[in-house]
């Protein structure tokens, strides 16, 4: 799992969401490239991050592509991000005794009769899903994501204060990280619109 | 002349330095050697052992609790063994693990308290020396590699003031209102921290001695290198007491109901 | 048969910050070894001498032997030299102490806290044989990687950029360090299971620099008897117990 490196984090915010990652791929301590994206849409309201082996991240993100296609030709609507997460969790436990080395992190708005809720889940590499109402972090910088994101984070955070405290999370985590970081990218849910910024951060 | 007071009366190496010139911690160390010290004494495994040792601080004092047995492996070899030992007139010492090494602590504890009265200066060893004692012994022990390999707990009541702590053969200590050594720490220390955390001092001795009492029951049941024959060491302003040893009262009668327990044939 | 290993884990995390006129070295109480805890209240944090504060994290049986060897050297310096050791001493003396253990090593992380010979705040770390150097503010123990990048950022405001015109404080003053202290440990207690129970704040103040808003904190004690030298405090505070 620490063989490319990588970091991901996602969390919640008053009826916005947001998730972000570093872009740093490497082979062991050997950086190679500083644009790796492991962050996808899903759907334009549900984004998936996969923290982990950087060939799974690719492979996966195909797989998943694959399916919520699937789904969406037979369902004839798109997927919610709760069943989009139980999808990931069924995947990853197909390959129980053989499995991909990731981590993955969803982020999304679920579409209630009350509007749109914030929706957050991880899963460990074999599929166990954690559906926590905060925030959630996976990758080499996981120790210190969880560290700052317990102190910085607080609920109800509106769309601009959520995109500062992310990026301070993941900036300040990464900078503790030899594996993650060589940039880094925030996406902001909200339900008209997902603001895509790039940071800029340190590069060593 | 030498004008350091802390050189007086000591060993000195007139060749070396005769006036006590290096600084303490560099002083060469003269004293005799022992022969034998270099007859390599390695790691052990502890061979006859005793298993839990419980202790808690009540109103009037310290009370801690063991079993009678020291096993030799799965083998309940010797059920009549006391591993809690009264150490003066302030102190009880109880100990788990290796029996020999308690025997050989047993042993050097009465050296201590003989060098102790010897110097007749009215004072005596009470828990905390003890204690502070054998926290060095252990700890230099399993520094050297060659442990004394026990978990004791060491309570007293000296002064007006209750002294409950722990020392095992890495030299780690702890001190708390509720210890308990080896299985106990797992099945008894949640009984026993919920029973006494926040009333030490309301605890009565009769309360004190239900609550060892039913963990000593509930470890008989669980912990398979128990005995139901325990003792119980009660330290207070009055001075140490172990009582005569105890039978728990269990019962197996749900055994009756599992297929291949009990007196069942099937 | 399986070899007798000498060391343990015995879990916890200590901290500290340095102020321009101060210092805190904080560590939190509980004991444990695996998934048991041993005990809810173990000190990590000492008293040195009325300048200095030691806190150690590790093994605890090393780091208690370790602490003691200490203060015997510096009760032997004050015995030769009619003075306390100054605090960068302290720190040299660390680091050859712990190194003459280089080949059975103190399996201690030690945070060295206190006031310097200028009145500057200081804090030293060291790793176990000896390594050390001066920092503003180090968290060690087994929740360092959730404490020290949130001391990055909100010590040494790593990136954040300041308003235009304006620029970072060098030191915080000491109410905020002694939050930022309380809340890095009520993080750590929440995401790592050795961490809790307690929170142990030792205060070292600057001679004739004031009691700096301490008097208004809940429950602060004195450890110091005089008012003209340094001065040190003690503020515990609980944390969860789960």
């Amino acid at each position: 799992m620490e063989y490319n490196g990588g970091s991901v984090i996602a969390m919640v915010g008053k009826d916005c969401v947001a998730i972000a990652s570093d872009l740093r791929f490497g082979n062991q301590a050997l950086g190679i490239a500083s644009n790796f994206q492991r962050i996808f849409p899903v759907t334009d309201r549900t984004y998936v991050g996969l923290a982990g082996l950087g060939t799974d991240v690719t492979t996966l993100r195909e797989r998943f592509r694959y399916r919520v296609n699937m789904y969406t030709i037979k369902e004839e609507r798109d997927i919610e991000p709760q069943t989009f997460a139980h999808l990931v969790s069924s995947t990853l436990y197909e390959h129980r005794f053989g499995p991909y080395f990731v981590e993955p992190v969803i982020a999304g708005l679920e579409n209630t009769s009350s509007g749109s809720k914030p929706f957050i889940a991880a899963a460990d590499l074999i599929g166990c899903l954690n559906f926590a109402k905060d925030f959630v972090v996976a990758g080499t910088a996981s120790s210190k994501l969880y560290g700052l994101a317990e102190g910085l984070w607080e609920p109800d955070l509106g769309p601009e204060d959520l995109f500062e405290t992310i990026s301070q999370t993941l900036l300040n985590g990464v900078d503790r990280d030899a594996f993650s970081g060589w940039g880094a990218v925030v996406h902001v849910i909200t339900k008209d619109r997902v603001v895509t910024r790039t940071l800029k951060g340190r590069m060593d | 002349m030498d004008h350091f007071p802390t050189n007086w009366g000591r060993p000195r190496n007139d060749m070396f330095d005769a006036y006590g010139t290096y600084p303490i911690h560099q002083r060469p160390d003269n004293r005799p050697k022992d022969t034998f010290a270099d007859s390599v004494q390695r790691t052990q495994q502890p061979i006859v052992t005793g298993t839990s040792v419980l202790a808690i601080k009540f109103k009037d004092g310290i009370m801690m609790a063991a079993d009678n047995l020291a096993s030799y492996g799965s083998l309940a070899r010797f059920k009549d063994v006391q591993r809690l030992h009264p150490v003066g007139r302030y102190t009880v010492i109880g100990a788990g693990g290796d029996m020999s090494d308690f025997q050989h602590i047993q042993h050097i504890l009465e050296e201590v308290q003989i060098a102790e009265s010897t110097q007749q200066d009215g004072h005596e060893l009470g828990p905390v020396e003890i204690h502070e004692y054998m926290s060095q012994v252990m700890y230099a022990r399993r520094s050297k590699l060659d442990p004394l390999w026990n978990s004791l707990l060491i309570g007293g009541f000296k002064d007006g003031k209750r002294f409950l702590s722990y020392v095992d053969l890495l030299g780690t200590t702890y001190s708390a209102s509720t210890l308990a050594t080896g299985f106990g720490a797992y099945i008894a220390q949640p009984l026993l921290r919920k029973a006494v955390e926040g009333h030490e001092d309301d605890l009565t001795a009769e309360q004190a001695q239900n609550i060892l009492e039913y963990c000593m029951r509930v470890l008989f049941y669980r912990d398979a290198r128990s005995l139901d024959k325990y003792q119980i060491a009660t330290i207070t302003a009055e001075g140490v007491n172990i009582s005569g040893s105890l039978k728990l009262q269990t019962s197996w009668d749900f055994a009756e109901n599992i297929r291949g327990y009990g007196a069942q044939t099937q | 048969m399986s070899s007798f290993n000498p060391y343990t884990q015995n879990g916890g995390t200590i901290l500290a910050i340095a102020g321009a006129d101060f210092s805190v070295v904080a560590g939190d109480t509980r004991q444990s070894e695996g998934y048991n805890i041993q005990t809810r209240y173990a000190p990590k944090v000492f008293r040195l001498t009325d300048r200095a504060v030691l806190a150690v994290n590790g093994f605890a049986a090393d780091g208690n032997m370790f602490v003691k060897k200490v203060k015997q050297r510096l009760e032997w310096y004050r015995h030769a030299h009619a003075k306390d050791m100054p605090l960068r001493s302290i720190a040299r003396l660390i680091q050859t102490m712990l190194y003459s253990r280089r080949f059975f090593p103190y399996y201690v992380y030690n945070i060295l806290g206190g006031i310097e010979e200028d009145g500057s705040g200081a804090v030293y770390s060291f790793d176990p044989v000896g390594s050390y150097e001066r920092e503003t503010c180090r968290a060690a123990g087994p929740a360092q990687s959730l404490l020290q990048p949130f001391l990055d950022n909100q010590i040494y405001f790593k990136n954040q950029q300041p308003a235009p015109g304006m620029s970072h404080p060098t030191h915080l003053p000491l109410q905020a360090v002694l939050a930022l202290v309380i809340d890095s440990f009520t993080s750590a207690t929440e995401r790592h299971i050795e961490v809790g129970d307690g929170l142990e704040m030792y205060i070292i103040l600057g001679k004739g620099r004031g009691l700096q808003g301490l008097e208004g904190v809940k429950g602060v004690q004195e450890l110091t008897i005089s008012e003209d030298g340094e001065r040190i405090f003690v503020v515990r505070r609980e944390l969860k117990k789960d």
